[in-house]
């Protein structure tokens, strides 16, 4: 892919404003058919939407409700979590495009390609449906606590921005840390009781691990002392957690659009690593393996979500051993990760089957093994291709996630039942919040394809 | 096709200690025979070329020495080792001959130099800085060092071809192989890539180079081997060949190039 080049456009002659008009809306007499049956429909239609929006609705059935809709049922006198939540995400995301967008300027530089780092007004422009989401959520709340966090957001999130001024050395330990920051996030909402403690072990581990510096040990010395800091590493993150553990609140009993996201964010990071492996199993030479993951994905494939997640309400204890028991939610986002990964292997094999011959061959040719082809030449290709066909299919799953409303979870169309059960808006306002929770999924969902549009467009920056 | 073998029995033998050798090589592909009874044997610091027109196997034949293709019948042993079945013999011959692809290969994902040390340091465990080093120095001798953090896309075939063979020689092979290493190339372009295998062959590396570069071939080779239909019709040093060629197929497609 090349870079388009600026060339100057022949600029049309300008002409008057009655000039314009007519040769956009009335260029031919077809067109002008057009334009002359359309444009009073498209005005009335325009009447009514402001006549609904500004004068006969009961914005009320949202707005007194936003708390329920943002939250749902989680425990209000916990709220304070989600707060704490929403600050430490902001931050890890600061960090991450601070650190992501170093990383960016380092290659171009060695490549000797322009960078300009993200500018203010751009990634307004980005994701101006959420924030334009946010603005309507900020101008409807009659509590200072809205408002408050918004501005920790912001704050946080310039103040994570920081890491990109970071010196080279210190790349991975921006990622370890948005790592952190985001399992952090996660740990304040749903406490820090039982193995919880593992995951961020691991991290902490890894971290230590991949930070330790090289040159000035001898080569043995080195690996022992890596060794002992990831398990020392390991030890002292169980030892604070069994110090402080930190009672939260379960997904069990989240609800509302953050039962939303983060059911959609987890089953996305779930279904990735499952659908990679079965692509790569439907690849595999051995037969039992293929037949394996071919049969899993052409059975899910042709069965619909909503019966999965039934099926996982309903018979996924048939699986399990005697005696243990999932959580509602839990079989939820099993049956969400099941359906999901048929779809991301199918995307991935497209992905792998893209690929050139040549590039396996020059592998090979080079006596490398088929771990390390597939690691260090196949896999970053394909995955690189079918980015956008699988951020098309983590949107439909995202909008899918009103699927458990029918499960009696409740998600973000969920609330509405129980808006609805209030005394007040048990006739009215039934459109007005329909609207609202149309809003919140499009504001997302457009985000994520607008971003899975842009990085199409800069994928190919420098290759090939 | 014993008769044949006879005539070449001693301009099939190759002049200094043997490295490649293959006996009554067979390929098949589905039905089709793309090799007849291949024998052949490079010596070391051998330089040859393989000429004849498309489809003639050419291609397949030195596919088949570091078994990107698998040889139906017959032996081929490279350095001492037969290739067989087994992928660790496989993977052993694979790091010690290099391979020049007709459509460069080259990793578009990666930089230059991460394209040149990818092997070294997956294969020979060999650390970053180490390698990187090695890689700079190759790059310096295929004349493109200012080049090493661009990405492929960014570089001109003729470069392209260069890091390629840069590639090749980081895993320090003992053979190279050259599959049409400038068919693909515009006109302008292949003389940088001509010079870089002819410096290499200076230097005393074995080589077996499948090209129409008649020119590189009167220049370099040691022995020049003519394939036509799957059958190695000639052997002969590029004198002999080119001047006094005995088969009537070989002067016809000399007929036809020159």
């Amino acid at each position: 892919m090349t870079t388009p080049t600026k060339t100057e456009a022949p600029r049309p002659p300008a002409t008057t404003l009655s000039g314009r008009l007519k040769s956009r809306f009335f260029p031919n007499p077809w067109s002008g058919a057009v334009s002359i049956i359309l444009t009073p429909l498209l005005i009335y239609l325009g009447y009514r939407t402001l006549l609904f929006v500004f004068v006969n609705a009961r914005w009320d059935a949202v707005s007194r409700n936003l708390t329920l809709f943002m939250q749902g049922t989680y425990p209000r006198d916990q709220q304070w979590r989600l707060v704490v939540q929403v600050l430490l995400l902001a931050l890890a995301l600061g960090v991450g495009t601070g650190t992501g967008s170093a990383a960016a300027r380092d290659r171009a530089e060695e490549a000797g390609l322009a960078y300009s780092p993200p500018s203010v007004l751009g990634t307004l422009r980005r994701f101006w449906s959420l924030i334009a989401f946010v603005l309507i959520l900020l101008f409807m709340t009659g509590t200072p606590v809205p408002w408050i966090t918004a501005a920790g957001v912001v704050v946080a999130g310039l103040l994570g921005w920081q890491a990109f001024r970071l010196p080279r050395r210190l790349r991975m330990a921006g990622w370890l840390v948005t790592l952190l920051l985001l399992f952090a996030g996660f740990q304040v909402v749903s406490g820090t009781v039982g193995a919880a403690w593992v995951p961020m072990g691991v991290i902490a581990a890894v971290a230590l691990w991949k930070t330790t510096p090289e040159k000035r040990f001898a080569l043995r010395m080195t690996l022992l002392l890596k060794v002992g800091l990831a398990v020392g590493a390991l030890a002292s993150v169980r030892a604070l957690y069994l110090a402080f553990p930190l009672v939260g609140v379960g997904w069990d009993n989240w609800s509302g659009f953050h039962l939303t996201l983060w059911w959609s964010a987890i089953v996305i990071v779930l279904s990735f690593p499952f659908g990679l492996l079965l692509a790569l199993a439907r690849r595999s030479s051995l037969p039992a393996l293929r037949y394996l993951s071919t049969s899993y994905i052409e059975l899910i494939r042709g069965v619909p979500l909503i019966t999965l997640l039934f099926m996982g309400q309903f018979m996924l204890g048939f699986l399990l051993p005697v005696g243990s028991s999932l959580s509602r939610i839990s079989r939820s986002i099993a049956a969400g990760t099941m359906f999901t990964s048929a779809y991301v292997a199918e995307i991935v094999r497209g992905g792998l089957q893209s690929l050139p011959a040549g590039q396996t061959e020059a592998g090979q040719a080079l006596g490398m093994g088929s771990t390390a082809i597939m690691r260090k030449i196949v896999l970053p290709q394909a995955l690189r291709a079918v980015i956008p066909a699988m951020v098309g299919q983590f949107i439909s799953l995202f909008k899918d996630s009103s699927l458990l409303f029918i499960l009696n979870l409740v998600e973000f169309l969920g609330v509405r039942g129980l808006v609805h059960a209030q005394a007040d808006f048990r006739v009215v306002g039934h459109a007005e919040t329909l609207v609202f929770v149309a809003l919140g999924y499009w504001a997302f969902a457009f985000a994520m394809s607008r971003e899975s549009q842009r990085l199409e467009r800069r994928l190919g920056v420098g290759v090939r | 096709m014993t008769d044949q073998r006879s005539v070449f029995a001693d301009a099939t033998q190759a002049k200094g200690e043997a490295i490649i050798e293959c006996v009554g090589v067979d390929k098949f592909f589905g039905d089709f025979q793309a090799l007849y009874d291949i024998n052949i044997t490079v010596g070391l610091q051998e330089v040859v070329v393989v000429i004849g027109p498309s489809g003639s196997g050419k291609s397949t034949l030195i596919r088949c020495i570091n078994r990107l293709e698998k040889h139906d019948r017959g032996s081929i042993r490279v350095d001492g080792i037969e290739l067989t079945d087994d992928v660790r013999n496989v993977q052993e011959i694979r790091r010690e001959t290099g391979m020049v692809f007709q459509s460069f290969n080259l990793f578009p994902h990666l930089t230059v130099l991460d394209n040149i040390t990818l092997a070294p340091r997956q294969v020979r465990h060999i650390a970053k800085d180490a390698a990187e080093e090695d890689a700079m120095s190759l790059l310096e001798r295929v004349g493109i060092p200012e080049q090493a953090r661009k990405y492929p896309g960014q570089l001109s075939g003729g470069q392209q071809q260069r890091v390629a063979i840069a590639r090749s020689l980081a895993m320090k092979p003992k053979v190279m192989l050259f599959d049409e290493p400038t068919s693909a190339l515009d006109p302008e372009m292949i003389k940088e890539v001509l010079d870089v295998m002819v410096e290499l062959a200076k230097g005393g590396m074995t080589m077996i180079v499948v090209t129409h570069e008649m020119g590189f071939a009167r220049a370099v080779a040691d022995r020049v081997v003519f394939m036509s239909d799957g059958r190695i019709v000639e052997v002969g040093t590029p004198e002999h060949f080119f001047t006094n060629p005995e088969e009537d197929r070989t002067k016809l497609f000399l007929s036809q190039i020159l």
